[in-house]
Parts: structure tokens; C-alpha cells; sequence
């Protein structure tokens, strides 16, 4: 957290060095900043810190190539005639989450290739997704798990 | 940088503008047609969608970039008239 | 040459937003039913516009149009999946029919029909991690 802080105060530093006050120029501020807080990691400390940014910025990036992959999947079933398709909702189950990781995995859900979430039971631990191809009901629920509901509980919660 | 005498971006702006145009008329038949009421109401959340997307890159035709403005107010208009569409059909399938 | 290269991604991300586009649009009018309707438009149309308002940005370049659009990016990007997530919660409430040749429906009898409680009737033994 005190490193969070202290990059952040570098990505303003920079920007008001470069005297442009933009997202990008914040961006690339902090990008330079966590670049200069790792070479100086024997004296800050705190490895933890960076392993989590690390940790971030490799699922974003595999987010935005889903993102994309979804979209070529969608050009992909409006090419093919319908009578391919084996569209269905599956119940996907959860580990317990407060509203904000709830949120926040059905939106990545819904963006994410092949499945679309309807709905999140009352008590929260199920979440009914919609899905374009549903081959095998069991294996779709544990790949939807492991591929998006472990990494962002592991950014979320540690 | 030119295509036939004219700048490339307006060019490739004019082309994506008509894209565009195509989208909002399957957009606009799937809004008469649609079977059900929620059928309409994505259709019409994909109109305000496409429309944003319209102004963005007229924005980028004219060279106006106060239109983005235009843009991330009809952006926030369409998402809260869809929510308010959603609540409608829940009350209604309620009753 | 810098120049070139920015016209070059402005004409590259605002052909591919408005491609997108055009996608969203063919899938919410030839899908079969609401549900595949909406993964094609959910999807498809959000990114579309991302990437033509991204092209905004590197075509005006200057701080205030690009603060903006990151704004409309972040924006678009939370509520899309919400909004679509609410109409088809609606739609199956107010009993909008699956495809028939739909070949999974785990949501059917769930909904508690006064109050609209969502129960996960689903036991976890069938979790398949064991």
C-alpha cells in the first residue's frame, strides 16, 4: 500500500515534470515509476508489491486478447448457419464473494467468449451464465472457474 | 498523408460512417420486428450504442473534438434508459 | 513518419471498431433467440465502440480529448455487461422463450414467482473439482 502511494506520487511527479496532465502521461509515469521503485527494491522493500502488479497487469492482457477472441467468436457464429449451434444456461458455481467481486466477474463473464451471465442467485453462490456452446456442461463450468473466477479472486483477495 | 487527393482519416472515416449506417438499419429491423418487448429494448440499447459510435467518428471527420462531449452524454443517456427499460419488464412480469 | 504512423492506427482502429460494429448489428438480427442475441451485442458493440473512440483519442492526441475518452472507455466498459445482464434477467422473468433447440436450461424453476428470489438450486457436490 505505502508503495502503491509512492508510485503514484511519482506518476504525478512526472507529469508535472513533462508539464502535460493527461491519462497517458500518468500512465507512462507510473510505468516509470514502478520501473524506478524495482531497481531500487533493496531499499524499499516489499516484494509482494510487485508481484501483485505483475500479477494485474498479466490478467489484464489476457483479458484484452479475450476480449478480442470474443469478438472473432461472435463473427464466427454469424457466419455459421444456426442449426451449429448448442446454445443452453449453466449454473456456474461460487466461491462466497462480497457484491464487488460478484459484479465485477459477471461483467468480465459477459465480455469473455461463449458465455453471458443471466443472472446471481440471492445468496450468491450460484451464477446462472448463458453459454454459446455448451459441449459439455461440467467441463464449461469448471474451465469458466478456473480460467476467470480463480485469477481475480487471487488478485482480489491477497 | 493522402488517398485520391483527399486526407486518408477522412476517407477511412466516410467508409467506417457507412458501416455504421448498415448496423443501424439491422439494428433498427430487428427493433420492428422483434418478437418480444425485451427483443426491442436490446435493439434499441445497440441504436443508442451505434449512435455513440456514430458521433465519435464524425468527431473525428469534421475535426470537432467538443462532439465527444455529445458522445459521453448520449453514452450515459442509453445505459440509464436501458436500466430503466430492464426495471419496467421486471415490474411488469411481476404483475 | 510520426504522423503517418498515427493516421495509420487512427484508420486501423476506427476500421475495426465500426467492422465490430457492423457484427453486433448481423448477430442481434439473424441469432434465433433473445439470449444469443444479447452475447452478440453485449459483446460485439462495446468493443466496437471502444476501439472508434480510442481512435478519437490518438487522432485529436491532445490531454483533455484523451482524459475524456479514457473516461468513456472505463464507463462503457463497467455498464455495458450491466445493462445486458439486466435485460435478459428481465427477459427470462417475463418468460421470453429459450431456442428450442436450446440444449441446457439450469435457470428453469429458480425464480420464486412473487418475489423474484433467485434460488441456487444446485447442489455443489456436482462441482466437479472433487
Amino acid at each position: 500500500m505505502r508503495l502503491f502511494l509512492g508510485n503514484l506520487l511519482l506518476a504525478f511527479v512526472w507529469s508535472l515534470m513533462i508539464a502535460e496532465f493527461s491519462v497517458a502521461s500518468l500512465i507512462m509515469g507510473f510505468a516509470f515509476g514502478f520501473l524506478l521503485l524495482w531497481l531500487f527494491q533493496p531499499l524499499v522493500g516489499g516484494s509482494s508489491y510487485f508481484g501483485k502488479v505483475r500479477q494485474i497487469v498479466r490478467f489484464s492482457l489476457f483479458l484484452a486478447k479475450e476480449i478480442v477472441r470474443a469478438n472473432l467468436h461472435v463473427a464466427w457464429h454469424v457466419i455459421t448457419p444456426s442449426s451449429f449451434f448448442k446454445p443452453g444456461i449453466i449454473a456456474v458455481p461460487l466461491e462466497p464473494q462480497t457484491d464487488f467481486e460478484a459484479t465485477l466477474l459477471a461483467n468480465i463473464l459477459t465480455l469473455t467468449p461463449g458465455s453471458f451471465s443471466v443472472d446471481i442467485s440471492t445468496d450468491r453462490r450460484v451464477l446462472y451464465v448463458h453459454v454459446m456452446d455448451v459441449e459439455n456442461a461440467e467441463r464449461t463450468r469448471w474451465e469458466l472457474k478456473e480460467q476467470y473466477e480463480t485469477p481475480l479472486l487471487e488478485i482480489l483477495r491477497s | 498523408m493522402t488517398l485520391y487527393g483527399y486526407p486518408v482519416v477522412a476517407v477511412v472515416s466516410l467508409l467506417a460512417m457507412n458501416l455504421l449506417v448498415v448496423a443501424i438499419f439491422f439494428a433498427v429491423v430487428r427493433l420492428l420486428r422483434g418478437p418480444s418487448l425485451s427483443d426491442r429494448v436490446v435493439a434499441l440499447d445497440l441504436v443508442g450504442v451505434l449512435a455513440v459510435g456514430m458521433i465519435s467518428v464524425h468527431a473525428v471527420f469534421t475535426g470537432q473534438p467538443m462532439l465527444l462531449r455529445v458522445a459521453i452524454l448520449l453514452a450515459l443517456v442509453a445505459f440509464v434508459g436501458t436500466v430503466a427499460f430492464a426495471f419496467f419488464l421486471e415490474k411488469r412480469g411481476r404483475e | 513518419m510520426m504522423a503517418h504512423l498515427n493516421d495509420l492506427l487512427v484508420c486501423l482502429f476506427m476500421l475495426a471498431g465500426a467492422i465490430f460494429c457492423l457484427i453486433a448489428s448481423l448477430g442481434v438480427f439473424r441469432m434465433p433467440d433473445l439470449y444469443t442475441r444479447m452475447q452478440a451485442a453485449a459483446k460485439s458493440s462495446t468493443l466496437g465502440v471502444v476501439c472508434i473512440i480510442l481512435s478519437v483519442a490518438i487522432h485529436f492526441g491532445d490531454a483533455g480529448v484523451t482524459t475524456r475518452a479514457m473516461l468513456v472507455i472505463v464507463f462503457l466498459f463497467l455498464t455495458a455487461p450491466v445493462a445486458a445482464h439486466m435485460v435478459a434477467r428481465a427477459g427470462y422473468i417475463s418468460n421470453v422463450p429459450l431456442w428450442h433447440r436450446s440444449v441446457a436450461d439450469e435457470l428453469r424453476g429458480q425464480y420464486d414467482a412473487a418475489t423474484h428470489e433467485l434460488a441456487s438450486g444446485r447442489p455443489s457436490a456436482e462441482d466437479p473439482r472433487g
